[in-house]
């Protein structure tokens, strides 16, 4: 059989296995490793296993994984969801559709701390779907909200999914994350465009909230401000060179604990939970990484990238056509698997044609990363949906999907216009200090 | 018998958690230290080298606890359209897939000690504060047998739990 054949082989083993719900990291390790030994041999395999194992776990860069996760779980725990909530509140929960847009504004604030969007979607989704209820929106549009608002936890940095992305690419961390930021405020911008057209259109889905005092807002302002300054600090502290992103994760990881105590907030018993809860977040992803790796190495062996490459090459498609071909991929399998498995299956295929063309990978990466968040509000298995769904049960799964969808078609608009200026996701990390 | 040995383990993978999560704490603090320390003109020796030896605890002292808690992601698409037998199947197929990689990283990670240390007696450390990667090697050995501990009695009890009483009843 010729490596190729193997390969495809292998490719479908993996899927048949991910059918039977084996987990993403033991079929991708199974599958990588009895691969590499048919490829390559027993003892390459073994040895391979054993640096690989070892060098990932003892990577430096990987430490903003356990870090990040600590400082969402410890901002969960503390209750700064809710204050960023009340301040997004203050200020426009009075206008048309204002408490959405507040829970929009919400979620971006979460996602600059915890860089996960099922918790964005879940903690947000506590403190604001109550709000909106009691104020008469129509729940299509409070749970779709919630869902899509919670998508922006992997855009807006820290973003776990940039990690993983630099990993399986080699690129920088630090430089995908600044290259999350603007493309992250532009969609929270096309969310907020998306609450404003809905409520043009049909006022009674999203009426006025309470007004509010100008001592109010300034009130709830100063509560969000400490969350404020973290966000300040870690992404400014990378983009100036002054934090490397390691270090700027513990810096606030630390300064988000500090504010805990300091607010009476944080007890010892939260903050174990959380550091246990990030402790073992952080053993998944990095088996699923170390996994990643194993089959990385199998399908290089298999000369399937390489041959992809060399087929798109004879098509004579424009570059542009080939990275829609690929986005469109992604969107479709974002309706059937969960976003970091696509990832690190479709990357050691798709990485060495997107090197082999010369398109930008932080550039690809932040389109990467959209059509995940895409895929974590696609039916039938939308993760975020679910997610609310736990927090809204009376609301039908119809009725959320249904509510999410104007805010899917608002991320296919954000990302046509990344794919048309990609200078949007370039400008901050080609101008980042050091 | 079964259900002290079943206890025994369960103390192991807390405590295999507990020095993840120690490792975490401690994590936090050196690179504080290190970037406070920075900005007084005197950085943490070593921190870069304590950070990533601190890492491999952190990453696989979660191990256990994780497959306690199923907290490995997999697809459940098809699960509604799945027979109980296949969903049983697969589960104690992803078990035994489990403790063969656990049981894997174990075996290669004392096979790459003993071919280093033993026989080129070579002894690995790290650049500044010369920390020897055996030990943490041995860490990783240590934490993957606790997980495929773990990983034995879940398998006792897919197999002969409760759902093949109810099977069979």
């Amino acid at each position: 059989m010729s490596p190729e054949t193997i390969g495809l082989v292998g490719m479908v083993i993996l899927f048949v296995l991910l059918g039977l719900r084996i987990p993403v990291a033991f079929a991708m390790f199974a599958v990588g490793f009895v691969g590499n030994m048919i490829l390559n041999s027993p003892q390459a395999a073994m040895s391979q296993l054993a640096s690989d194992a070892f060098s990932l776990a003892a990577s430096a860069e990987l430490v903003v994984v356990p870090l990040f996760i600590l400082m969402g779980n410890v901002a969960t725990e503390t209750g700064m969801s809710r204050k960023l909530y009340d301040a997004a509140y203050a200020w426009i929960g009075a206008l048309r559709g204002g408490l959405a847009s507040a829970t929009v504004f919400a979620c971006g604030g979460f996602a600059a701390l915890s860089g996960s969007s099922v918790a964005s979607a879940l903690t947000i989704g506590r403190v604001s779907l109550s709000e909106m209820d009691r104020f008469n929106y129509d729940n299509r549009l409070s749970t779709g909200v919630v869902a899509a608002g919670g998508t922006l936890g992997i855009l807006i940095p820290p973003s776990t999914g940039f990690v993983i992305y630099a990993l399986l690419t080699q690129e920088s961390i630090g430089r995908l994350f600044l290259a999350g930021v603007l493309p992250g405020l532009l969609l929270l911008t096309m969310f907020i465009l998306t609450i404003q057209i809905i409520t043009w259109l049909k006022p009674e889905m999203g009426p006025k909230g309470p007004k509010t005092t100008f001592a109010e807002k300034l009130r709830s302002t100063t509560g969000a401000a400490p969350i404020l300054l973290v966000i300040v600090l870690t992404i400014g502290g990378i983009y100036t060179g002054v934090f490397s992103p390691g270090e700027a994760a513990a810096v606030g990881a630390g300064l988000v604990m500090l504010f805990g105590v300091l607010q009476r907030q944080l007890t010892f018993a939260k903050f174990w939970k959380a550091a246990r809860e990030s402790v073992v977040t952080t053993a998944t992803v990095m088996l699923i990484l170390i996994s990643a790796y194993m089959i990385k190495t199998f399908l290089a062996l298999s000369h399937i990238p390489q041959a992809l490459g060399a087929y798109l090459e004879t098509l004579a498609i424009p570059v542009l056509g080939v990275l829609a071909i690929m986005l469109a991929i992604y969107l479709i399998l974002g309706c059937f698997l969960e976003g970091f498995a696509m990832m690190v299956l479709s990357m050691p295929i798709f990485f060495p044609v997107v090197q082999q063309l010369g398109i930008d990978p932080i550039w690809f990466g932040v389109l990467v990363v959209l059509t995940l968040e895409m895929g974590l509000i696609s039916p039938p298995v939308g993760l975020n949906v679910f997610i609310v769904k736990s927090v809204a049960p009376n609301v039908s799964l119809g009725r959320m999907f249904r509510g999410v969808a104007p805010f899917w078609v608002a991320m296919l608009i954000t990302l046509i216009i990344l794919v048309a200026f990609p200078q949007i996701s370039l400008i901050l990390p080609n101008t980042m200090i050091n | 018998m079964l259900s002290k040995l079943n206890k025994g383990a369960d103390w192991l993978i807390r405590l295999s958690a507990l020095i993840g999560t120690v490792g975490l704490v401690v994590e936090v603090a050196v690179i504080l230290v290190d970037v406070i320390g920075r900005f007084f003109g005197s950085p943490l020796r070593g921190a870069q080298d304590l950070t990533q030896m601190g890492m491999v605890i952190i990453v696989f002292g979660g191990m256990a606890l994780c497959d306690k808690l199923n907290g490995h992601v997999n697809v459940d698409l098809f699960e509604g359209s799945m027979p109980r037998w296949m969903i049983r199947a697969g589960d104690i197929a992803s078990t035994l897939i489990g403790i063969a990689i656990f049981a894997g990283i174990a075996w290669t990670t004392w096979s790459s000690i003993s071919l280093m240390r033993f026989q080129l007696g070579v002894v690995q450390k790290t650049n500044i504060i010369d920390l020897q990667f055996d030990w943490f090697k041995g860490a990783i050995i240590v934490l993957c047998l606790i997980t495929v501990i773990g990983m034995i009695f879940k398998l006792i009890a897919q197999v002969f739990g409760p759902a093949t009483l109810e099977e069979t009843a």
